[in-house]
């Protein structure tokens, strides 16, 4: 339609006409996104790191000595785990494989001593898994009540120790997001709120002659969605930069820390720039549109104040 | 037609603008309204147009009631009137053309008509030689010429003319109201506000004069001499249109009825002779 391309139109031209304070609100939206591109990537890591752990910090439950693994009472040991709660896996450890890994990470000569050995001194046992991390204690609990069991080993201080972290981390992220969400939108509806000052006359006039509101209204949220756009461009691209960088200088430290845990960012990228492009077009329709409704009641096109 | 039914408006802050006005301007006619500032001109204008609304009375303009007009409803309302401002609103970096032509875009005009209709107007104006010029090589009066054109562009059936003289040589301010005087010869109702009397009394036209709010007068040629010919006194002598200071109306009430002054007829016989003619 000729009206939507004349509009469209007019809104590029209010980025011309004012393109100094177009600039400034690209490159303040812009260092925004960024922030929230960085804390993003951040929690992604974080988070991944996190997983990467907790995956290691399993329950052992041993069965008593004596029970082979086709016994009636280890079998309904394993029964009895799958059916408590929050169980994310239970896995069958047969003490003759586990046997033979251990001996397998010995040096030779304690390995052909232990292999002389008829015996096997493991026990058979279950490798469970839960869910979620925050039961962790009620699962360990739940399953210390059940019969057969000779000992239950696992590290619960560092899965909750971590689970705070990963709350926090959360929360912190999250805040943070919202809150550079919130100051993106005011950048937005301010630089439509100064641009629609700068043209009040021609808006003056577009009322005396009947335009109609959602007419008026277009270019300028064409405006504010542009800016969104090119913003959520730069500050993908920015956080992409970044982030390689940061990688290859920390990823010596991170490996120290906790194995290899590598979060590509390629695997984040098309959700980056959806999130961008979407808060660009959300903050550019609902910042210039909060503003010019405000604008179009407040102002009286008869008087004109300069 | 533009009928005002026992029309008062009060403001916010306290200020009574308008005490029960009852008027009506047939189509086709043409009306100056002149008072001092603050007799209620421009709200009198901000209700025709829906700028503001009344506090009591109604106002019917052709067939919509102004007071019960639904807000999406208002713009297309306005497309017919035409309206001209003392200050001409003319924008700075567009072309006489482009003036002209953005009240057409703006209302969503095919670009295949504007090009038609803006020259046209343009032509009706006088302005074709002036097409491409941008508004600050104009004159004042050429500029306000624009802004009639932009007032005709989207054919508008009534023009709200709000002091167009104010910011014109008083040579032009004439030929400003001789062609709002052709535009309404050509079927077009024209309510022009103005508080330049000497003008008003150029031509044989209805005058309503607004006071504190209240029309104290509405009527023809010979009421609207009485009301003006002592404040006028000064321009009269210097035969220049001088624009008297605030002036006071309110004696007016009871001078209407009185007999009128021997030496006021001659006046107004020398006036009609610059305008060519009486009714």
């Amino acid at each position: 339609m000729g009206n939507i391309r004349y509009l469209t139109k007019e809104g590029f031209r209010n980025l011309k006409v004012n393109r100094l304070m177009s600039v400034a609100s690209v490159t303040v939206l812009f260092s925004c996104l960024m922030l929230i591109g960085i804390a993003f990537m951040i929690l992604v890591n974080i988070e991944a790191f996190i997983t990467g752990i907790e995956s290691e910090n399993v329950i052992m439950v041993y069965a008593n000595q004596d029970l082979d693994k086709l016994d009636y009472d280890y079998i309904k040991l394993g029964n009895d785990l799958r059916s408590l709660d929050n169980i994310a896996s239970v896995e069958s450890i047969d003490k003759d494989s586990a046997y033979q890994e251990i001996l397998a990470d010995m040096d030779d000569g304690l390995k052909n001593y232990l292999s002389g050995l008829d015996e096997n001194p493991l026990p058979n046992a279950y490798r469970v898994t839960v869910s979620d991390m925050a039961g962790f204690d009620g699962v360990v609990n739940e399953i210390k009540k059940l019969s057969g069991i000779q000992r239950v080993y696992e590290n619960s201080t560092l899965a909750r120790q971590l689970e705070q972290v990963r709350d926090s981390v959360t929360y912190i992220s999250f805040g943070i997001i919202l809150l550079l969400f919130v100051v993106s939108l005011f950048i937005i509806s301010n630089t439509v709120k100064v641009t629609m000052f700068s043209r009040r006359l021609e808006i003056s006039i577009m009322k005396s002659v009947g335009a109609t509101n959602s007419f008026i209204r277009w270019p300028f949220m064409v405006e504010g969605i542009i800016i969104g756009i090119i913003a959520g461009l730069l500050a993908t691209a920015a956080v992409w930069g970044v982030y390689e960088f940061a990688l290859g200088s920390f990823s010596a430290v991170l490996s120290g820390l906790g194995g290899e845990v590598r979060v590509s960012f390629l695997d984040y990228a098309p959700y980056l720039v959806a999130v961008f492009v979407g808060i660009g077009i959300f903050t550019g329709v609902f910042g210039s549109a909060t503003s010019i409704r405000k604008y179009l009641k407040e102002r009286k096109f008869v008087e004109l104040e300069d | 037609m533009i009928q005002f039914t026992n029309v008062s408006k009060k403001y916010e802050n306290g200020t009574h603008a308008l005490k029960d006005i009852n008027l009506t301007i047939e189509k086709g006619e043409f009306v100056f309204v002149v008072g001092s500032s603050g007799a209620g001109k421009s709200t009198f204008l901000k209700l025709m147009m829906r700028e503001e609304v009344p506090s009591s009375g109604t106002i019917v303009v052709d067939d919509i009631d102004l007071t019960k007009i639904k807000k999406r409803d208002i713009p297309k309302f306005r497309r017919r009137l035409g309206i001209v401002f003392q200050d001409f609103r003319l924008i700075p970096n567009m072309t006489v053309f482009d003036n002209v032509a953005f009240a057409m875009r703006v209302i969503g005009t095919k670009e295949k008509k504007i090009r038609r209709r803006v020259p046209y107007v343009l032509s009706l104006m006088g302005l074709n030689e002036k097409a491409r010029n941008y508004p600050q090589e104009l004159s004042g009066g050429e500029q306000q010429r624009v802004a009639l054109a932009r007032a005709l562009a989207n054919n508008a059936e009534i023009i709200i003319a709000d002091e167009p003289t104010g910011n014109v040589d008083p040579q032009m301010s004439y030929e400003i109201v001789d062609l709002l005087m052709r535009l309404n010869e050509a079927g077009t109702t024209v309510i022009m506000v103005t508080h330049e009397h000497s003008l008003v009394r150029c031509f044989d036209k209805r005058v309503i004069i607004l006071d504190k709010g209240s029309v104290v007068s509405d009527g023809g040629s010979l009421i609207r001499e009485a009301a003006t010919s002592h404040i006028n006194a000064a321009s009269e002598i210097s035969n220049e249109y001088v624009v008297p200071p605030e002036e006071d109306y309110s004696a007016y009430a009871q001078e209407q009825t009185a007999p009128q002054d021997e030496e006021i007829v001659i006046e107004i016989k020398e006036d009609f002779s610059v305008t060519g003619g009486e009714n």
